[in-house]
């Protein structure tokens, strides 16, 4: 166990359906409008709503990828001048709560579990105003986290609470916090990427930063039916739109393969050939990292 | 009697520094079966009755996969389980990547490694074999 990671994962998600991408055979396309219909969204049931929340990825793949690149940690990526004492609306409340779930995430990777003391506290306060902090297991995780031979099960935990409310929000009818929550992990895991690759740049990690696109609707789709609801929700969504503008010209495309088997220690391994290639120019990826930069900071900003 | 209860108590005092308030200890055990340089990032809960046609796996989700990943799914059955737990994976275009049944020799591999290269969305699909009643866990980790 020694050693070993468990991840941060909130809940989540990072969905990625093509349910708008009608051709994908040869390269990844958003569908011909804009933005998606409030309509469309609000035809999406309750389990299709859950599945686009559940198949997100986990802001702490990003986080494994920058271990893998051997990027250093550094606390400047944080999201610490949150003062959760000073949020005063359930949407800043909610979206700060993925922000910091996400930088949670980041720090248990790096078992800075020390650090993460001051993320958890916030987290715990944020989720009790929102009345779902009998869903965080505080005290355990707590504990965990001043015990690091307990890494996997402390990260472990923080997912399964994570999980724990994202579900409760939107069988609770509050799905908008959900949503809120979702892409706060979201824009918080792709600042860290972005700044990430603006100081160490990488291929592998800018093609992460440029595969983003296949997600970006499902995360409008969540959105979607609350962009009316009141001024703090219509601005977000804009900037939602103006992240994927971003993304209009970067292109994806695929080639085709075959996978391959081998069977190795009892177990077996498939090693897939066909290939996913992101085609983005220098300006674009700079126009990704500056809105992303751009729209993060205005949503760390205390009322 | 004594010691019975003291080694008791010490095995769940133990269990619950290791995995806190996680109920279910057959999701814990797979993570922990999922092996050492496995880092955990989700698991899928699956009950199923005997079906009635055996056909289409039942328990069905999907999943981001990205690119430059090594993924490892782990599958664990309940002591109850009638059958054992199998998995499949579909890409976008319903195209089969991986099955946990090697179907000409009806080996079962208790998990599966899959190193991703192509990014987006997969269908993760779950039975038991011959669709019969089954109690299990799929975990799904990150490894290097």
């Amino acid at each position: 166990m020694k050693g070993r990671i468990f991840i941060l994962l909130i809940i989540i998600f990072f969905g990625f359906s093509c349910r708008n991408s009608k051709s994908k055979t040869s390269e990844f396309v958003f569908p011909k409008s804009d933005s998606v219909p409030v309509s469309e969204a609000e035809k999406l049931s309750p389990e299709a709503i859950a599945d686009i929340s559940k198949n997100i990825s986990s802001p702490v793949e990003i986080a494994n990828l920058l271990q893998t690149l051997q990027v250093p940690f550094s606390q400047n990526y944080l999201a610490i001048s949150i003062d959760a004492n000073k949020q005063s609306t359930s949407f800043d409340k909610a979206i700060k709560l993925g922000i910091l779930g996400a930088d949670l995430g980041y720090l248990n990777m790096y078992e800075k579990t020390g650090s993460s003391l001051e993320v958890l506290s916030s987290i715990r306060k944020l989720a009790e105003d929102i009345k779902v902090g009998q869903f965080f297991d505080f005290e355990s995780i707590k504990r965990l986290s001043q015990n690091k031979s307990n890494l996997d099960s402390l990260l472990f935990i923080s997912i399964d609470s994570y999980n724990k409310i994202d579900t409760y929000l939107r069988s609770d009818d509050r799905g908008q916090l959900s949503a809120l929550m979702i892409i706060g992990v979201w824009i918080e895991g792709q600042y860290l990427a972005t700044q990430v690759s603006s100081q160490h740049p990488d291929k592998v990690l800018s093609d992460r930063i440029g595969e983003q696109k296949i997600i970006l609707n499902d995360l409008l789709m969540l959105i979607s039916p609350y962009c009316n609801r009141d001024p703090e929700f219509t601005a977000l969504c804009k900037d939602m739109k103006d992240i994927k503008d971003k993304y209009r010209d970067i292109r994806i495309t695929y080639t085709q393969g075959d996978p391959v088997s081998v069977e190795k220690n009892g177990g077996l391994t498939i090693k897939q050939t066909e290939t996913s290639v992101v085609n983005m120019t220098k300006e674009q990826l700079n126009g990704v990292i500056d809105i992303t930069k751009k729209i993060r900071d205005k949503l760390i900003l205390n009322n | 009697m004594k010691k019975a209860i003291i080694t008791l108590s010490l095995f769940f005092t133990l269990g619950l520094l290791s995995f806190g308030q996680v109920s279910d200890p057959l999701i814990s055990n797979c993570v922990t079966n999922a092996g050492a340089n496995a880092k955990y990032l989700k698991d899928f809960r699956i009950q199923l009755g005997k079906a009635n046609n055996i056909g289409e796996f039942r328990y069905k989700a999907n999943m981001s996969l990205w690119k430059n990943t090594k993924y490892r799914f782990t599958m664990c059955n309940a002591d109850n389980s009638k059958g054992q737990l199998i998995l499949t994976i579909k890409d976008e275009t319903n195209k089969l990547i991986l099955s946990s049944l090697d179907k000409k020799t009806g080996k079962i591999y208790p998990y599966v490694d899959f190193e991703c290269q192509k990014s987006g969305l997969y269908q993760i699909s779950y039975d038991f074999t011959d669709g019969q009643q089954g109690s299990g866990v799929g975990v799904v980790s990150m490894i290097k």
